[in-house]
């Protein structure tokens, strides 16, 4: 096993030949055992990215390697789920899992497919298109968990879910992280969902990687700050700042110790640190030095 | 429970009735024509022979359509299949699941696209073939168990086809360029439609150059002082006798493979260049 789950270079996924990039020019390193969020607003290319990490398309250019491998040879040490949870509608909820024993030879945990399954209170018997889009939800995520993934990637798992399915789940997935050290890579474009069951970010934005690290080491990387209107930032590098009457307030990057006379806002959330990011998207990209080498990448 | 066995099993299971339609429909061709020769043929046969041979009506005459209709049917019916086989396999196998996304379901599996792609198109090319192999033995006696009754030829479309390979041929050449339409478009029923436009325009280009896969003989080449009833006219004093069914026959099937082998090929070469 490597120490990384997922590693990007230069990545880059344009639909057909003149068609525009869904994802350009992305670097980033996912270490492994990470439960990683992957947030950005709609379209922006969380999906693009899940789907060439599970080798479900071929970059335009640029590479990913998964597991230290390609996201082809990675195949069977990997789970995926897409966005719209695809199964085969006359299959039963039995046939599908039988279909997962099938197609895993060799590594599928059939007790774990089957306690997902009826966690939910599904009858086996049920075909799939009968079921609600939170019950086909837990099917599909019954079928990538059995298989005993080393990654886990599921695009916008939670979106069909009621409350207390989607906080049983997340328990779900939460202990297969602790207990098995899997990596889990989930999207979702509702920050507050991911926010405490998340110890790693990648933010995308217009087809780029607008910030990649641990969750702490970001929000230690930037202070809201207060001072007066015209108060010159530099060296800081500013994320956004919005002037009212007389008063300045500004995210940034403190490139130093801040002056004495600037007021800094409490403990920064995720969600105001991702909106501004989202709210700008000049803003320069940032990966702090969670890896050996810190890579930095200009959007 | 083997690596091997799991994907097939999880195609036949995902195509189950479509393989049940399949082997009733074989089945019961197969079955009728027994039934026509063992059962309707005599019966016919005595009801034509009840007719005076001098007086001008007798009704019993058309008792041989009893026969001859329903041969006649099962032929076109089961030649014409692959109109079905191609819209399956449009829309069905591979359109659907590209359009729903369960392709990408089956590739997160432990299964690689090319080994999916290539159990799809596996499966359903033996269950075609082993029809073929069921049929075409019983239809070639059948078709010449009663000849009397039968007001038929050889150069008919549907018997030349169904009298050897050509028949399975079609049904594979459906299967290829209905996957390969499946891949190209990733939607079910344009992919359907496309297939099924495609294969008739590819039917009736052999049908009208059938004709001309051989050299014809004239009475005059061939030293008859006539010409023989089973003598296929192509045109002015031209023909083809009955032994040039074979080498007609296996141009068409060859036509036919090539283009199944040209499909498959664009097909595999089409994902391998789309997934990882």
């Amino acid at each position: 096993m490597t120490d990384t789950a997922i590693a990007a270079a230069a990545l880059g996924k344009r639909f057909g030949r003149r068609g525009g990039w869904a994802l350009r020019e992305c670097t980033f390193r996912l270490p492994a055992g990470r439960v990683c969020a992957v947030v950005g607003p709609n379209g922006a290319g969380k999906s693009t990215l899940l789907a060439l990490a599970a080798g479900l398309l071929a970059p335009s250019e640029g590479t990913v390697t998964v597991l230290g491998t390609t996201p082809g040879e990675a195949r069977a040490r990997v789970g995926f789920v897409g966005q719209d949870k695809p199964l085969y509608p006359q299959l039963t909820v039995a046939e599908t899992l039988r279909m997962g024993a099938d197609l895993n030879p060799g590594h599928w945990d059939a007790a774990t497919g089957e306690r997902i399954v009826a966690a939910g209170e599904l009858n086996p018997k049920s075909r799939i298109r009968t079921l609600s889009g939170g019950q086909r939800t837990r099917v599909a995520l019954a079928l990538a968990l059995a298989k005993r993934p080393e990654l886990l990637l599921l695009d916008e798992p939670m979106a069909d879910l009621d409350p207390l399915a989607r906080h049983e789940l997340m328990g779900v997935l939460m202990a297969r992280a602790a207990e098995h050290g899997t990596t889990i890579v989930m999207s979702s474009h509702v920050v507050a969902e991911l926010e405490d069951s998340c110890d790693h970010l990648l933010l995308v934005g217009g087809g780029r990687v607008r910030l990649s690290g641990e969750i702490d080491d970001l929000l230690a990387a930037h202070a809201r700050v207060s001072a007066p209107a015209e108060t010159d930032l530099t060296p800081h590098t500013v994320v956004e700042s919005r002037t009212t009457g007389r008063q300045l307030t500004a995210l940034i990057r403190p490139a130093g110790p801040l002056p004495g006379d600037w007021r800094t806002g409490g403990r920064l959330s995720l969600e105001e640190l991702v909106l501004a990011h989202l709210r700008s998207p000049e803003a320069p990209a940032l990966a702090p030095a969670d890896t050996d080498k810190p890579e930095e990448n200009a959007a | 429970m083997t690596a091997a066995a799991g994907l097939p099993r999880t195609v036949l299971r995902l195509h189950r009735t479509a393989g049940i339609v399949w082997l009733v429909f074989v089945l019961g061709a197969v079955a009728w024509l027994v039934w026509l020769n063992e059962v309707t043929a005599d019966s016919a046969r005595a009801a034509v022979n009840s007719c005076p041979r001098d007086t001008g009506i007798c009704e019993a005459v058309w008792a041989s359509l009893d026969y001859s209709g329903p041969t006649g049917w099962i032929s076109t019916l089961v030649y014409y299949s692959f109109w079905a086989v191609a819209a399956w396999a449009g829309g069905s196998l591979i359109g659907r699941e590209l359009e729903s996304g369960t392709a990408q379901l089956a590739w997160t599996q432990g299964v690689t696209p090319t080994r999916w792609l290539a159990v799809k198109l596996a499966v359903p090319a033996l269950v075609i073939v082993l029809g073929g192999a069921i049929f075409v033995p019983v239809y070639r006696w059948a078709w010449s168990a009663n000849r009397d009754l039968m007001g038929d030829d050889w150069s008919f479309p549907d018997v030349f086809a169904a009298h050897g390979p050509a028949i399975v041929a079609y049904g594979l050449c459906a299967l290829a360029v209905g996957t390969l339409t499946g891949l190209v478009l990733r939607r079910s029923l344009p992919a359907l439609g496309v297939t099924v436009a495609v294969m008739v325009l590819l039917n009736q280009v052999l049908e009208r150059y059938r004709e001309d896969f051989w050299p014809t003989v004239s009475q005059a080449s061939a030293g008859r002082s006539e010409v023989p009833n089973n003598w296929w006219q192509t045109g002015d004093g031209r023909y083809h006798p009955p032994s040039h069914f074979w080498p007609m026959h296996l141009i068409e099937t060859g036509i036919l493979l090539a283009v199944t082998a040209a499909a498959t090929a664009a097909a595999f070469r089409l994902l391998r260049r789309r997934t990882r």
